[in-house]
């Protein structure tokens, strides 16, 4: 669509500065002290370490990002891959992760206007700011505020900062290279202390390379995002990871280890030493752009996340709205900014620094994983443009340099970084599953090879699986000769209240025959189960309602499919009947009495002659489940256009009571325009006789336990059997009481 | 020469987002049915060209969405035909107008939104730049007082 290409206006070098210009943040100006600190001049690897780890994520991320260029860039790819408990755990640590991140941006920004400027600290009544502070508290409210009102040159600008810091760090580098004494870079390490040092080092300064990832937050604006993304997420690293590394060995080539160590504005000071008065203005001058356009950038990476996040369901949508005047996201604007601001006040710059990192290395993590099972379940529209070089090799060792970074942070660090996951864990269990529809690709992996993955792992699939506030229709497939029609009323039944179609095809095997081999034995005997159930995804598609599938092989037909409606959380369950629905039932009468005297959802029986819901007919005395059948019928009516026509036999003598019930409670059930007839007589012989002008009889129940007899073959009401239309029996759940369910059935 | 076509036959309308929508189309549905005149409904994106957006492009579809249901339906109780569109830019303005070139719009027709000098200063004011480079007529209506109901009132 031409128009959309529109939509696309990153070029490479736009698209490259903003992974740069997100980078290069305070991390190179204000981290280089502490880490020399610990670690002496070894740091400088401990930076390139932080590249090489930072560079298998960009791959991936590369690969990941040209198959799904879409707003929220790493969050969505692992909210899509992994499933929504992952995706929780991603969009909340990739959100917060950026918060930490721009408070110690701003945090560092601050810093650097207090060295220069006289700020001065403020002491309130219970709280003192150092003047860092002050000006972190000032420098954040000023990029969360440019965010919020949506100041449209801060865009163009960005582009312009990232050229001239680029430039300036360069200058230094080179300045510095003439000056460079190889010999102060010795010892490496601190006294006593030999290469174990170069680890935690990366851990504290891998934050100066989290900013790679932003990019494919802004995925979908980006011009040929096959060739571009890849070129800017890897350049931008490499790029990056050369310049820190030139600017560190100048850094302690040209100055003592003392004047480097401990000292937050290093850069600075060894600026002084090569260039005097101009190299001091220059680079802290470049120090605060690094920090404002890193700052900038992560608060409009969050607002994006925020919205791919309110877009899967995952937060509240209530977030993403849109200023009236100023068409910004203000809510998640405001909401991060009041994050950093609480950061910038509690927080120093390394444990900002390190916090910020443990977010991210999670994310990254679960980034490669992410890749490794789209790989693997490779969906059919899972199409990348870029694949990474040397798979799996690439993401797995992504994956594990990621976590295994984290165990080198200090343990309060460690600390957040679970507490935050069992925090994003507990929000998707107790929200977010409630709200969200899709599964994510690795459940329905496992879910559609349910037979052939351990039971661990379907149980873990099932049982996280988003339950949606969503309404599931359960079709029950044994019989592809019913295929069609069961899946066309599921799917008229799913569409009236925007719900899911839920087909599962069970499949029953012989006592004598052990489960394992059931799938072999569900290929000969019932033909391919898998080409039913796409069968009847077709269909299901034709009617524009999202469908799931699933095999399940067992001994037991009736008592799984009770098994599969509790455990797929369904609201109710259609299934055919007839002689060879679903095989003989064998010896399990007395477990279906019990089991059909308390269904876990509605039931739907088709007696299949052909569905035709043409012409719908619904006899009523009343009760729980001719409610039930007028819920379908006005369903039916809504979604075929059906007309439905009412019956209600009485004696001979109250016709007119007759006629005022039945008008009742058609206007009770939404069927007030319905045509309604009053017959007199045998009820039976009323319905069959009524029957025969309609295409579609919907019975209720008139009493419960009509499961069970069904199953036992004998016969509900003769007239199932005289009349010549379809019929659809329906029974309702019946809620029990506590007692019952506390101390079982 | 012929005669300019009546001006409310065939309009554009530029909206911002839903309460835009709601308020241009009370003010502006009746009079269209009188006319017997149909609608073009635009949002444009606004983009940055060459720098990230400030808010995503999929969320402000989305929200052009919303305000775009808002004009369909009350267009349809007033049995008014609509067309709506989405454009793409860095000038709004000129993208309105270059969308309305394309549908050969009678005139552009909007109510105006509130906004404090400083507010228009810092967003770019585009009802003024819609005035004063017109090259079609710009019709401002004014906003209804009172309810939403575009039925009631003028």
């Amino acid at each position: 669509m031409p128009e959309e290409e529109l939509a696309k206006d990153l070029g490479p070098l736009a698209a490259l500065t903003i992974g740069v210009g997100t980078m290069i943040g305070a991390g190179i100006f204000v981290l280089p002290g502490p880490a020399a600190a610990e670690a002496g001049p070894i740091v400088v690897l401990s930076f390139v370490i932080g590249g090489a780890i930072a560079l298998f994520t960009a791959l991936s991320a590369s690969e990941l990002g040209t198959a799904m260029p879409k707003a929220g860039g790493a969050y969505y790819y692992i909210n899509h891959a992994l499933g929504p408990l992952f995706g929780s755990i991603a969009g909340w640590g990739n959100w917060v992760g950026l918060a930490f991140a721009s408070a110690f941006y701003a945090l560092g920004f601050g810093q650097y206007v207090a060295e220069f400027l006289a700020v001065p600290g403020v002491e309130l009544v219970v709280v003192s700011l150092t003047p860092a502070q002050v000006g972190g508290v000032v420098a954040g409210l000023v990029f969360v505020g440019v965010n919020y009102v949506g100041a449209k040159e801060t865009g163009r600008l960005q582009n312009v900062i990232v050229v001239a810091l680029v430039a300036i760090l360069a200058t230094f580098a080179v300045v510095g290279a003439f000056r460079a004494d190889p010999a102060t870079l010795f010892p490496l390490t601190p006294p006593g202390r030999g290469v174990e040092v170069v680890l935690p080092a990366t851990a504290l300064v891998f934050v100066s390379f989290i900013g790679f990832v932003q990019i494919t937050s802004v995925g979908e604006e980006i011009k040929e995002p096959g060739r571009n993304l890849p070129l800017a997420l890897i350049g931008s690293v490499v790029v990056v990871t050369v310049v820190y590394a030139l600017v560190l060995l100048v850094l302690f080539s040209v100055a003592d280890l003392s004047v480097v160590a401990g000292n937050e504005t290093a850069v600075v000071d060894v600026a002084r030493l090569l260039m005097g008065g101009v190299g001091v203005a220059a680079l802290t001058f470049a120090g605060l752009l690094a920090t404002a356009s890193s700052a900038n950038a992560s608060i409009l990476a969050s607002s994006r996340i925020n919205f791919a996040m309110g877009r899967d369901r995952i937060v509240s949508d209530w977030l993403n709205d849109i200023h009236d005047q100023f068409a910004t996201p203000y809510r998640s604007i405001a909401l991060t900014g009041a994050l950093i601001l609480v950061f910038v006040l509690v927080g120093d710059v390394a444990t900002l620094a390190k916090a910020g990192s443990v977010l991210h290395l999670v994310i990254y993590g679960l980034l490669n994983v992410a890749l490794v099972v789209m790989r693997e379940a490779a969906p059919s529209d899972y199409d990348p443009d870029y694949r990474v070089p040397l798979y799996p090799v690439v993401p797995v060792l992504g994956a594990l340099t990621s976590f295994a970074l984290i165990a080198f942070m200090a343990p309060v660090e460690i600390g957040l970084s679970l507490l935050f996951v069992v925090g994003a864990v507990l929000w998707y269990a107790l929200y977010a599953r409630r709200h969200v529809e899709e599964s994510g690709v690795l459940t329905e992996y496992v879910l559609d090879r349910a037979d052939r993955m351990p039971d661990a792992a379907v149980t873990a699939a099932t049982s996280v699986q988003p339950d949606g506030g969503q309404y599931r229709v359960l079709v029950s497939l044994a019989n592809p000769a019913n295929e069609t029609d069961l899946v066309t009323l599921a799917s008229a039944l799913a569409s009236a209240r925007d719900g899911i179609v839920d087909a599962v095809h069970i499949v029953t095997v012989p006592d004598q025959t052990p489960l394992e081999f059931g799938a072999a034995y569900a290929e000969r005997v019932d033909g391919s189960s898998e080409q039913l159930l796409a069968r009847a995804r077709e269909d299901a598609e034709t009617f524009g309602v999202p469908v799931e599938t699933s095999t399940i092989v067992s001994h037991r037909s009736y008592e799984e499919i009770f098994d599969a409606a509790r455990a797929h959380d369904a609201d109710v369950v259609v299934m055919g009947w007839g002689e060879d629905a679903h095989g003989s039932p064998g010896r399990a009468e007395t477990a279906i009495d019990e089991l059909a005297a308390d269904l876990p959802c509605d039931f739907l029986v088709l007696k299949d002659r052909g569905f035709d819901p043409a012409s719908v007919l619904v006899p009523t005395a009343g009760g729980p489940d001719s409610a039930l059948s007028a819920s379908v019928a006005e369903t039916l009516r809504a979604e075929s256009g059906s007309d439905v026509t009412l019956l209600h036999v009485v004696d001979a003598d109250e016709r007119g009571t007759g006629e005022a019930f039945l008008a009742d409670w058609a206007s009770e059930h939404g069927l007030g325009d319905a045509a309604r007839v009053v017959e007199t007589g045998d009820v039976e012989t009323a319905i069959e006789r009524a029957a025969a002008a309609h295409s579609l009889l919907v019975l209720g129940a008139t009493e419960r336990g009509l499961l069970s007899r069904l199953v036992r073959g004998s016969v509900v009401m003769d007239v199932v059997d005289d009349v010549d239309c379809s019929v659809l029996l329906a029974e309702k759940a019946r809620s029990r009481p506590l007692r019952e369910r506390l101390f079982g059935r | 020469m012929t005669a300019p076509a009546p001006l409310l036959s065939n309009v554009l309308v530029p909206i911002a987002n839903e309460a835009d929508a709601a308020t241009t189309m009370d003010a502006l549905l009746e009079r269209l049915a009188a006319a017997d005149g149909r609608l073009t409904a635009l949002h444009v994106v606004e983009k940055a060209g060459g720098a990230p957006d400030k808010v995503s492009v999929a969320q402000r579809e989305a929200a052009a969405e919303d305000a775009f249901a808002v004009v369909t339906a009350r267009a349809a109780v007033a049995g008014v035909p609509v067309e709506t569109r989405l454009g793409y830019g860095t000038d709004v303005a000129e993208t309105i107008r270059e969308v309305a070139a394309e549908v050969d719009a009678s005139a552009i027709v909007f109510t105006p939104r509130g906004g404090s000098v400083l507010v228009d200063l810092v967003t770019g004011d585009v009802a003024r730049s819609l005035v004063k480079a017109a090259d079609r007529p710009v019709v401002v209506l004014p906003a209804p007082a009172g309810n939403d109901d575009a039925r009631g009132g003028e």
